[in-house]
């Protein structure tokens, strides 16, 4: 069974007098254990549709299914979500903030420690447990964020736009090494950017969208080989890729 | 700190240190600025007169029956406001206008309302904290980051968690910071009463000294008043930095 199913999904806002239609009837499958990337324009309804996904916002048509289970509320236990900004929380430390979705839920404190701790370690912040938000760095933060939404042990991640923020180069390390963690947990990822570099090099599957109101215009399997490294980058058969998505994206009519 | 600590002593040593000078070598008339080692000796007197602690007991009633009231209605009220919409574009007019009078105009109504006694007293300092406790608390609702708001519910967060995990902790500079002004302007309101119509009260003596052009004790009392009133507002202002102190270098981002 699919880990998440959307069908025919349809977002419209009101904005003062005017309708303004983010996303238009999309519908596409994510197995489980993948990670698939959605990758589009700036303001072609991305972050709608993962907000929907999370349950955060309902949908004005069409139906989305995690796990089978029809989504209206935000569902804890299956998703964890990662967002564009870090939003940790500024009075906690590093490792409370980790904890915070096991607080919440009322796990004793011995518990969550020694899982949040393990978690810290995972993202390589071992060390910093105890430090507050603003004493680390933006790509220390984002890896706070990472360990946060893994906490609950979800079937499925959310990552909106997560390195966005971030320097080039810190941007691609932290991909690198949220591959490594992806292939040490195995979650689900959906992943959203409109980094196509990003998208290709992180993904199985990359669901290429057009701007707004927003679709999805093509599936595109990546089938290569991992651990990739990053020179995979700058090979041939990356930049044909890249182009293929580039030219999706630009050569659809509005 | 340590640094401001060293400003804080300089300072006084200079200000006491030459006012102790200027009286010692008759550089103006002694009945005008007696020397300051005088005046903390009859402030010394003071508090051993139970008398005078006595009406020291009044004020600092008044103040925190005043304050005790004000604060949570107008942090409540803030709060309400904060997140009401309607309510807030309907009364932040009103708030705002109401903050914008001197209050202390309305003194002799208040007198005529309610005479004179604990009473009007306590209502004068509440309306003096209550209105600019009510704006902070208003705007410390009104600062809280959303996105941390979804981050909760994202995980699972009720209601209740997202007041007490979110709201809560993300409003409390701001609330202490109104709380803190709140606090010294209760004061002033009750001072304030006291020296323009009281039978008892600190300030009604401060008052009564100042008409009987007794210098010393006049100095004594507003000595007496002021390290209170800076040891009141310096304890709060703590308690707002330690705190605040995740605020200052870091957004949410």
């Amino acid at each position: 069974m699919p880990i998440i199913e959307v069908t025919s999904l349809a977002k419209d806002f009101r904005t003062g007098g005017a309708v303004v239609h983010a996303l238009a009837d999309v519908s596409f499958l994510v197995e489980e254990g993948r990670f698939v990337t959605l990758v589009g324009p700036s303001g072609c309804g991305k972050s709608t549709l993962l907000q929907i996904l999370a349950g955060l916002i309902s949908a004005t048509r069409g139906e989305v299914r995690i796990a089978g289970e029809p989504i209206r509320a935000p569902m804890p236990d299956k998703i964890g979500m990662v967002f564009q900004d870090p939003t940790l929380l500024p009075w906690k430390t590093a490792l409370a903030n980790v904890e915070f979705p096991l607080d919440l839920r009322g796990i004793d404190r011995a518990t969550r420690r020694k899982r949040c701790s393990e978690l810290l370690k995972l993202v390589g912040l071992g060390e910093f447990a105890d430090n507050y938000p603003h004493e680390l760095s933006g790509g220390m933060r984002q890896r706070v964020a990472i360990a946060r939404g893994l906490a609950p042990d979800p079937r499925l991640m959310l990552m909106d736009e997560p390195f966005a923020a971030l320097d080039e180069q810190t941007r691609t390390r932290m991909g690198h090494d949220l591959l490594e963690i992806w292939e040490k947990t195995r979650k689900t990822v959906f992943f959203i950017t409109h980094s196509l570099t990003e998208a290709i090099y992180l993904s199985e599957t990359v669901l290429v969208m057009s701007a707004r109101p927003g679709r999805i215009l093509d599936t595109i399997p990546i089938e290569f080989p991992r651990p990739r490294e990053l020179d995979l980058i700058g090979t041939e058969r990356f930049g044909r890729i890249r182009n293929r998505i580039w030219h999706l994206i630009a050569d659809t009519p509005k | 700190m340590r640094a401001a600590l060293l400003g804080y002593v300089i300072f006084a040593v200079i200000i006491l240190g030459g006012w102790e000078l200027i009286a010692r070598l008759d550089l103006v008339d002694p009945d005008l600025l007696p020397p300051f080692s005088q005046v903390c000796a009859i402030l010394w007197q003071f508090m051993h007169d139970p008398r005078f602690t006595a009406d020291l007991g009044v004020t600092a009633g008044e103040v925190g029956v005043a304050f005790l009231i004000a604060a949570p209605l107008a942090v409540s009220s803030g709060f309400l406001l904060g997140e009401r919409l309607l309510l807030a574009q309907t009364f932040n007019p009103v708030v705002h206008f109401i903050l914008a009078v001197p209050q202390s105009i309305f003194l002799p109504v208040f007198i005529l309302a309610f005479g004179i006694g604990f009473l009007e007293k306590v209502l004068f300092g509440i309306t003096h904290a209550y209105f600019v406790i009510l704006v902070n608390s208003f705007a410390a609702v009104r600062s809280i980051p959303h996105p941390l708001i979804a981050v909760a519910r994202v995980f699972g967060a009720t209601p209740a968690q997202i007041y007490t995990r979110i709201y809560l902790p993300a409003m409390l500079p701001l609330v202490l910071t109104g709380l803190r002004i709140g606090m010294v302007l209760c004061i002033i309101g009750v001072l304030l009463a006291e020296m323009y119509a009281s039978r008892s009260g600190i300030g009604r003596r401060i008052f009564g000294w100042g008409e009987s052009a007794q210098i010393p004790e006049l100095l004594a009392g507003i000595m007496l008043v002021s390290i209170l009133t800076i040891a009141v507002n310096e304890t709060m202002r703590l308690a707002e930095l330690h705190v605040g102190r995740f605020y200052r270098r870091t957004s949410i981002a």
